[in-house]
């Protein structure tokens, strides 16, 4: 095979691997299997892979004191070490693909009419692995596999770096390093401060003692540990000053000592707050995301907590989404699954997978006008999402129908209907807030008929409710209809079917045995 | 009809309750506090008067009838709603009153202050979304006898002397021969407690007895017909 049968060969694989949906399909697989965290079946990947680090240190620990059977060791040797090695290679694998490397290489070619040159594609494949092979965590890998070489002793200690593989795995060890990452500059600088310190102490106490007045300060070497000790004020003892200037030395490297540990800590500690909330954050986005019918409240105020403490009780799962932070918090203190964010952007909804998950969307700021500005934007981002939103003005409330929302819901309207009622007939008035407030054992409650259960088929009549103490208000038909008929007062011989909604006031006792009946 | 109606405060709530109130056909005045008066509330279909709300002599002369007259205290502010009750209260023992609040806690307040009732401004609307989410049936039942303006309404009817009902039993009356669903009963031969009518017991009627009741207005008025009849 001369060369330009060999370039056409690659050219040719690229493009049939470009189209080839089983093998797009098998790199798609394993890239989920590895990298992806939402794919459900990664996390037994994980476990699989953190049972055979633990193993392989168990091993080694072992080792130390006890004689580990062969069969074991050639497990670790053999079973082990190949495991991670074809991890390695799929991981380098699945980081990109070569083939689209060469396809852009020989398109850009052709554009420019010139020969096809090998050298710049393995160029281009070779910089983009090496990307990957650079990386920390590739390098630990790799590290990892090391051990395997039993003619070097000291290489089975490189087998903690298995240890380190773990950070791969599991997701709090690989926040700690964010937000370890996020302090770069902070720790940067305090350990080119204690660097300096340990430096300059050590040659201190080098000078003052090094010649022969201190038994225990053989070299340099000496003096900087002595120093490194006693800065981080661990003071082992090992290595004492015995002079009077090396005392004025120690005196002044422990108090800097206390200082620096003191910056260390407040780095870390707040470093770790401010990131607490956006790791807890990014925990609720994945456990929410993976979830079918969400519900999302936009808006933590007086209506919201309302709303968020009534769907709890009655089991719906929900999210909220707060754009004050000290509201946000709040509502995470309550036990809610809130995240701090904007709900007129896109990107909190694309997080939580609009497009599949979300079902309702509530909008309740106090802002009419921002209420608006989340209806459209959940709208345009999914028109099948039911959009409900609180809103304190008609003219608004028109402009939110004309934004397909929904429900428009206006709080002060409701309160002003309910209001009216009490006037000459306050009696009535106390049913309807007992009705509405549900605080009473009464409560006005619906029982939607299956296909096959007692209520399917039946009169009502048959169903006999005035013995099972339900006071019946009417049946709701074809609830699943854009525009479901209530029919008030339905007579005796009123013939039920299947997806009937019974609305009935009763005592809670009476509708829990009417629904078992039901069913 | 007997009795005035008087809203204190014009703000969104006080505007919304007033849009009610109107159909009902009583005089209503609108009370706005002189120091939180904007001229915009000018509206030459509506008595609105401006006092200062923290003058006794003010509200004296409102002229207010406390065996009659219903009062609303929808000011934006709760402070002000419970200045409002506690005034009222002071000046008319048993004047009817009820407020509007934000939340539970002040509608506790509220209550001790003297409010014959409070209207939880967001307690309504936030079951209405859940009622949404959860029990659409309900939402849709609760529209049609509440919220919409229809036909369908919910009721108090106080039994006249010797009416067609008297000294019978609840389950000797076919009320759904008339178009009534009846849901709760003051029986005043056991008290003036309202009960729910869950069957559980057979309340014999008497004059004087307040039914609760949802039905068609026509049924409604036919059924008063009806009791008025010897």
């Amino acid at each position: 095979m001369n060369i330009n049968e060999t370039k056409n060969f690659i050219v040719k694989l690229a493009y049939f691997l470009e189209s080839s949906v089983q093998y797009n399909k098998i790199k798609q697989f394993f890239y989920d299997l590895l990298e992806n965290d939402n794919y459900p079946y990664k996390k037994y990947f994980d476990f699989f892979m953190i049972f055979v680090i633990l193993s392989s240190v168990t091993l080694l620990v072992m080792d130390v004191k006890h004689h580990v059977p062969q069969w074991l060791d050639d497990l670790d040797l053999y079973f082990v070490t190949t495991v991670f090695i074809v991890e390695y290679i799929l991981r380098m694998w699945v980081y990109s693909d070569i083939h689209k490397i060469v396809i852009e290489t020989h398109e850009e070619a052709v554009f420019f009419s010139k020969p096809l040159k090998l050298s710049n594609v393995f160029k281009k494949v070779l910089k983009d692995k090496w990307e990957y092979m650079t990386t920390p965590s590739a390098i630990i890998d790799l590290i990892a596999i090391l051990p395997s070489y039993r003619g070097l002793r000291v290489l089975r200690v490189l087998i903690l770096f298995r240890a380190f593989k773990m950070l791969r795995y599991t997701k709090s060890l690989t926040s700690f390093l964010e937000v370890l990452k996020n302090k770069k500059f902070e720790l940067i600088t305090l350990l080119t401060l204690s660097g300096f310190f340990i430096f300059i102490a050590g040659i201190m106490l080098y000078v003052f003692e090094g010649n022969d007045q201190n038994q225990n300060i053989h070299n340099l070497f000496d003096a900087f540990y002595w120093a490194l000790i006693t800065i981080s004020t661990v003071g082992y003892g090992d290595i004492s000053p015995v002079t009077p200037e090396g005392r004025v030395v120690t005196m002044l490297i422990i108090f800097t000592g206390i200082g620096l540990i003191s910056f260390a800590t407040s780095i870390i500690v707040s470093s770790f707050s401010e990131r607490l909330t956006m790791l807890r954050e990014d925990r609720i986005v994945q456990n929410i995301s993976k979830k079918e019918s969400i519900t999302v409240i936009c808006g933590f105020g007086l209506l919201g907590r309302l709303v968020a403490q009534e769907l709890e009780k009655e089991g719906v799962s929900f999210v909220v989404i707060e754009k004050d932070s000290d509201l946000a918090e709040h509502a995470y203190s309550m036990g809610y699954k809130a995240i701090c964010a904007d709900a007129t952007r896109e990107k909190v909804f694309e997080q939580l997978k609009i497009k599949s998950n979300i079902s309702h969307v509530l909008c309740l700021t106090s802002d009419d006008i921002v209420n608006i500005f989340i209806a459209v934007n959940v709208k345009s981002l999914n028109k099948n999402v039911h959009v409900a939103a609180r809103c304190s003005d008609e003219e608004v409330a028109q402009k939110m129908y004309f934004a397909d929302v929904d429900q428009v819901i206006m709080p002060e309207e409701i309160a002003g209907m309910m209001a009216a009622v009490y006037v000459g007939e306050p009696v009535a008035f106390e049913v309807l807030l007992s009705i509405i407030d549900q605080k009473d054992k009464i409560q006005i409650d619906e029982i939607e008929i299956t296909a096959g259960s007692l209520g399917d088929g039946s009169t009502l009549k048959e169903l006999q409710l005035e013995s099972l103490r339900v006071i019946l208000l009417g049946i709701l038909r074809g609830s699943k209809r854009k525009d479901p008929e209530f029919i008030f007062n339905p007579d005796d011989d009123f013939i039920l079917q299947e997806k009937d909604n019974i609305v009935c006031i009763a005592h809670q006792a009476a509708i829990s045995n009417l629904k078992r009946k039901m069913q | 009809m007997q009795g005035k109606i008087i809203i204190f405060g014009f703000g969104s709530f006080g505007r919304h309750l007033y849009k009610h109130l109107k159909p009902i056909g009583k005089q209503i005045i609108v009370v706005v506090d002189k120091n939180n008066y904007t001229e915009a509330l000018d509206d030459e279909q509506i008595d609105i008067q401006k006092i200062n709300i923290k003058q006794n002599d003010n509200i004296f002369d409102l002229g207010i009838d406390p065996r009659d007259d219903v009062v609303y205290c929808s000011m934006d502010k709760t402070a002000h709603n419970l200045f409002l009750v506690l005034s009222l209260k002071t000046l008319y023992r048993q004047l009817n009153i009820i407020a509007i609040s934000n939340s539970f806690e002040n509608a506790r307040k509220l209550r001790y202050a003297g409010a014959t009732s409070v209207i939880d401004l967001y307690e309504a609307t936030s079951r209405r979304f859940v009622h949404m989410l959860t029990k659409p049936a309900v939402m849709k039942a609760i529209d049609e006898i509440i919220y919409k303006e229809n036909n369908l309404k919910m009721a108090e009817i106080t039994l006249p002397k010797d009416s067609p009902v008297d000294k019978k039993h609840l389950s000797q009356i076919d009320f759904k021969t008339h178009g009534i669903v009846l849901i709760a009963i003051i029986d005043t031969e056991r008290g003036r407690e309202l009960s729910f009518v869950d069957h559980s017991i057979d309340h014999k009627l008497d004059s004087g007895d307040t039914l609760v009741v949802v039905a068609q207005k026509e049924n409604l008025e036919k059924f008063r017909t009806y009791l008025e009849r010897k």
